[in-house]
């Protein structure tokens, strides 16, 4: 037995007592037990409390269902932020009620939902948006009705050119942009082609962005426009080979581009062509979808950091999936951009008096948001001033490999589309980056 | 002028969809007297539960078979309990009673598979052929073939095969039909099982070739219909000359940029001018049928 | 005391049905005026800003529902198009709203009559067509427009024709100066397809409405009769596409902007299915055919139940309405509210209809 008055023994003593004074520091200070990932760091105050008093309503337009895909991942990734706030100390106390509403890819619905959450359901703000309809029926109301909006994702221009939304993405022109950038570094690609949806101020917006780009580089870009409802993808894969281009972009939602793909893989042409796509293309399901013969084959330009990053709030994102997510919540870039959408929010509102809570005060607070730094992103978010809001416009390039597994092949670099000259003059004069 | 011969090629492939829908349409209209609308999403469940069985155990010929068989499956029950509650009404309550089955079918596919993307791939997929560099899979060349076969097999079955033969008594008049000692259930019944076994080929044929998905595979009807009306809702091979040449016309306009973009509408645009052409003559009001 | 509730019981009885036979005959002008009134008043203070426009997009399709059951009801034509005049009348009030200074009473007005004109272009085939094949070319009909305009798109405040805007701001059609709250608008609608219906009535009770019955009939007896049965079909068609293109633009007016994929076939089909349960024979039918069509799945959604079950509700009613009630609910509404009001001496509205549909047949 060990003799504790030896001096050997009073080190055994101290052990003892500091290893039980450190159980119990830990049993009391933290909701779970060593073992599993602590949620308290996540999100908000981190304090392990449920909140209970009086609740923060705030709302969520998505287009879930009635088109070519489903765009609520990004409600998903910030109701889950959400969830965790809620769980640890709230805002200050108080819990978010996030209500999330479909419009179908109906503008009938879109203006009645829309209505809903802002009239009936008196929201303070909306957060994590992803509808190709919402910000060009709901634009002028949120404006009217002084409620802003932090997209998850914006889609078509007007998400990007509306006084009271903000996106965190960077927005399909761009991560066009961005992509084309690459092959053109990388593969020495001078002769593109843009397939896009001929859904207005999406697809032709896209593809004219990057004619854009390329015009005093040399560089031409030839269109491919089409109905998303299309069945014939292997024609239009003929017509993009027709113009014998160096690489072909798919600028369109998963769904939609893997039908061309594999009409693509049909016609075996991944060798012939260099093909890539926008963020769009980037989540862990899609390797999946298009299956065995593009890994190796396809580029993605991704417009927040890779899902795989080690970043401290990439890492966070991922926990908070899977501790306040349902399972088949996709992790894709949508997710991560409703997180960080969540977080600002969150971030923003801790500072403001609780008591103090309402539309018109987070209206204030949400504009004035200017230097807001995460790992997620290549440079720091801000609001913005005026009527075009393109915070985010740096992005990293991966590429489809082996195995089904994205690896990432350029880290940040800055998208060129000419149009963003007046808005890198507001970042500069206004310092909103710093 | 650009260089059309590619899109002769996938024309002729798009065309044999086209056509076997168009096909399983006529087959039923000349068989019972019902336009059904209900066709593509008989098919589309059909699908659906083919995916379902290749996501739990990879088995090509199961799915196949279950596919089929639920499609036929489905059909059967709406020929045999349904179809002959309205067997006195007019044609057109007839078709849009089906068109009840299809949302029925489709709200059910749309509420257990959602939204979500899926495609389907079969062996049949990896085969394939060159063309005038475009390249052919094996899937399209039985597409193509399905339809040439079905269109001949089943012309032949309702012109000389007794049953066939019944089977378009019953579809002219309902009542001396059975007065000649047609057993006017059993006829119509197989019938239904006929156009369910056509419309659970077509359902994965199309979720291969187009897209697995419920509302995409419902609503093609409206097309087909198009490839059918070319056939004036009587004549097989029309149906399937129309289809053919619809899909033909519609792919060799790709390459024509003004166009391009609306080259979806020359199904209805040739159909329509059919349409027209076909009822030039007719008296107004005395003439009787269709 | 026998013998004084002897004579009471008579009495009693006799002034009973009295009433009754007088309310019955006011049952004529009773419901929709009892209707107009809770639209115009109730509903618009009482509605949050989620249900007032649900109700105003049920209102406005049911305009488009009444000129669906006017050409199935009354002539038994099957139109699978009206939801793409829809889409024109709207174009037409997009178009001219942004282009002109035009009021938009004017410009509404305008847009009916083009979707009129073309219902009559379309008409014109209709009348050497029987029932399947003038469905299928109102479909074809349909299926073009959904491609086009899929592609054109709806105008948004832009120069030429398309009147799209390519980069910068695009504009909201903007609301008649007395309409301009979400309440103020549904009155105005109320008020418009008010005076649709009025209008049919009219043609209903005039010579277009005995026509009508007589065609329904069967068109050798509209012949006989000397009823110029080309004029009165075509007509018909030009009057359902008026109705449609105005609820187009009320569309339109109440949104603001339309959006190209807004216009499928598949919606014209769901527009005929509808009329067909709310009932094509009653004045209530497009009214019920509007609130399934708009307001119920609005409940569904505010419920959280998948909207998919809607689908699944309406094909069932869709097929119990065809087998069992060929009235629609309508039909069943009146039959109803007949058993209230009158003495069963008339046939139930699905009996009379069912004999209609028999007679059809015979001739047929």
């Amino acid at each position: 037995m060990i003799n504790l008055t030896t001096r050997y023994g009073a080190f055994f003593k101290v052990v003892i007592v500091s290893s039980i004074l450190m159980t119990l520091i830990a049993a009391c200070g933290g909701a779970n037990p060593a073992s599993a990932p602590s949620a308290n760091s996540l999100c908000g105050l981190g304090n392990g409390e449920a909140a209970t008093a009086a609740p923060i309503v705030v709302g969520a337009a998505v287009g879930a269902s009635g088109g070519p895909a489903d765009f609520s991942s990004a409600s998903k990734g910030a109701a889950a932020y959400f969830n965790c706030v809620n769980a640890n100390g709230g805002i200050n106390g108080r819990p978010i009620q996030y209500i999330v509403e479909d419009d179908g890819w109906n503008p009938e619905q879109s203006g009645q939902v829309s209505a809903k959450l802002v009239n009936d359901d008196k929201v303070v703000a909306l957060v994590g948006n992803t509808s190709f309809l919402d910000c060009a029926v709901n634009g002028q109301f949120y404006k009217d009705s002084n409620v802003v909006v932090i997209a998850g994702v914006g889609v078509p221009r007007e998400c990007f050119e509306s006084e009271n939304i903000s996106p965190t993405n960077q927005g399909p022109r761009l991560s066009s942009i961005g992509a084309a950038q690459y092959m053109n570094e990388k593969y020495g690609a001078t002769k593109f082609v843009c397939m896009a949806l001929n859904i207005p101020n999406f697809g032709n917006w896209s593809c004219d962005g990057m004619s854009e780009w390329g015009k005093d580089k040399g560089i031409t870009v030839d269109q491919v426009i089409f109905d998303p409802a299309t069945m014939d993808p292997t024609s239009l894969v003929l017509q993009a080979a027709a113009f014998e281009p160096d690489a072909i972009i798919t600028t369109m939602p998963a769904p939609v581009a893997t039908a061309l793909l594999k009409a693509a893989e049909e016609q075996d042409l991944r060798a012939k062509y260099h093909w890539f796509g926008p963020t769009s293309l980037y989540d862990l399901a899609f390797p999946g979808a298009v299956g065995s013969y593009w890994e190796g084959y396809l580029d993605v330009q991704i417009e927040l950091v890779n899902i795989d990053s080690a970043g401290s709030d990439n890492q966070n994102w991922l926990k908070v999936m899977d501790g306040y997510a349902d399972a088949k919540d996709p992790r894709d870039s949508f997710s991560q951009a409703g997180f960080l959408a969540a977080k600002i929010f969150t971030d923003t509102m801790l500072k403001l008096d609780p008591a103090k809570i309402d539309r018109a005060s987070v209206t204030d607070a949400l504009k004035a948001v200017k230097g807001y730094k995460s790992d997620l992103l290549c440079s720091p978010w801000y609001f913005g001033p005026g009527t075009t809001h393109n915070a985010n416009h740096a992005g990293l390039m991966v590429k489809l490999e082996a195995g089904g597994k994205w690896s990432v092949t350029k880290p940040c670099f800055e998208v060129e589309d000419p149009a963003l000259a007046p808005i890198l003059e507001l970042e500069k004069s206004q310092g909103l980056t710093k | 002028m650009p260089n059309i011969s590619p899109f002769i090629i996938t024309g002729l492939a798009v065309g044999a969809v086209y056509a076997l829908s168009g096909v399983g349409l006529v087959v039923l209209y000349r068989a019972c007297g019902v336009l059904n609308f209900a066709y593509g999403a008989i098919g589309s469940i059909g699908a659906l539960l083919a995916w379902q069985i290749l996501e739990y155990w990879d088995v090509e010929i199961l799915a196949w078979f279950i596919a089929i068989g639920a499609s036929t499956l489905l059909s059967f029950v709406y020929g045999r309990y349904l179809a002959p509650r309205l067997a006195y009404r007019d044609s057109v309550v007839k078709a849009v009673a089906t068109l009840g089955f299809a949302l029925i079918l489709l709200g059910i596919a749309r509420w257990y598979w959602s939204d979500d993307p899926r495609h389907i791939s079969f062996q049949m997929d990896t085969v394939g052929i060159s063309i005038l560099t475009v390249r052919i899979t094996l899937t399209r060349i039985v597409a193509f073939g399905s339809a040439v076969v079905i269109t001949i097999g089943i012309a032949l079955f309702l012109n000389n095969a007794r049953i066939g033969l019944s089977m378009r008594a019953l579809a002219n008049n309902r009542d001396l039909s059975a007065l000649l000692g047609i057993p006017v259930p059993q006829v119509e019944t197989r019938a239904w099982l006929m156009s369910g076994f056509l419309a659970g080929v077509t359902g994965l044929l199309l979720a291969d070739l187009v897209r697995l998905d419920a509302i995409v595979l419902t609503f093609m009807v409206i097309p087909a219909m198009a490839a059918a009306v070319v056939g004036r809702l009587k004549s097989l091979v029309g149906t399937l000359v129309g289809g053919i040449l619809i899909g033909l016309f519609e792919a060799i306009a790709t390459p024509f940029q003004t166009i391009s973009p609306y080259r979806s509408v020359i199904p209805f645009v040739v159909a329509t001018m059919v349409i027209l052409w076909l009822q030039r003559h007719k008296q107004v009001a005395l003439a009787k049928g269709d | 005391m026998e013998m004084s509730v002897q004579t009471d019981k008579p009495i009693k009885d006799s002034m009973l049905v009295n009433i009754q036979h007088k309310v019955g005959k006011l049952g004529g002008i009773l419901p929709p005026a009892i209707l107009i009134v809770v639209a115009m008043t109730i509903i618009p203070a009482f509605s949050s800003s989620f249900w007032i426009k649900a109700f105003t997009s049920s209102a406005v399709f049911s305009l488009a529902a009444l000129g669906v059951a006017l050409l199935y009801g009354r002539l038994g034509l099957v139109s699978l198009g009206q939801v793409a005049q829809l889409g024109m009348g709207g174009w037409v009030v997009l178009r001219l709203g942004h282009g002109t200074n035009l009021p938009f009473v004017i410009v509404l007005l305008i847009g009916g009559i083009v979707a009129g004109l073309v219902g009559l272009v379309a008409g014109i085939p209709a009348l050497r067509m029987r029932g399947l094949y003038l469905a299928l070319i109102t479909l074809m009909g349909a299926g073009g427009f959904q491609v086009i305009v899929n592609g054109t798109g709806f105008p948004d405040g832009g120069p030429g024709f398309l009147g799209r805007v390519e980069s910068g701001t695009r504009s909201l059609l903007a609301r008649p100066f007395f309409a301009q709250t979400d309440a103020a608008y549904f009155r105005f609608v109320i008020i418009v397809v008010t005076l649709g219906f009025l209008f049919v009535e009219l043609h209903r009770r005039t010579r277009p409405g005995r026509a009508w019955a007589l065609i329904r009939k069967s068109d050798a007896s509209a012949l006989s009769a000397g009823v110029n049965i080309t004029l009165y079909k075509t007509w018909a068609f030009a009057l359902a596409g008026f109705l449609s293109g105005i609820a187009g633009g009320l569309l339109a007016g109440s949104i603001g902007q339309l959006d190209g994929r807004a216009f499928p076939a598949s919606d014209s089909i769901m527009l005929f299915a509808m009329t067909v349960v709310g009932g094509v024979y009653h004045w209530e039918g497009p009214i019920i055919t509007g609130l399934l069509l708009r307001a119920f799945p609005s409940l569904l959604n505010s419920w959280n139940v998948d909207g998919n079950i809607a689908y699944i509700v309406f094909g069932a009613a869709l097929l119990q309405a065809l087998i069992t009630a060929p009235a629609g609910l309508a039909g069943q509404l009146a039959d109803a509210s007949r058993r209230f009001f009158q003495n069963r001496t008339r046939p139930s509205a699905n009996e009379a209809a069912d004999s209609d549909h028999k007679k059809r047949n015979e001739q047929q």
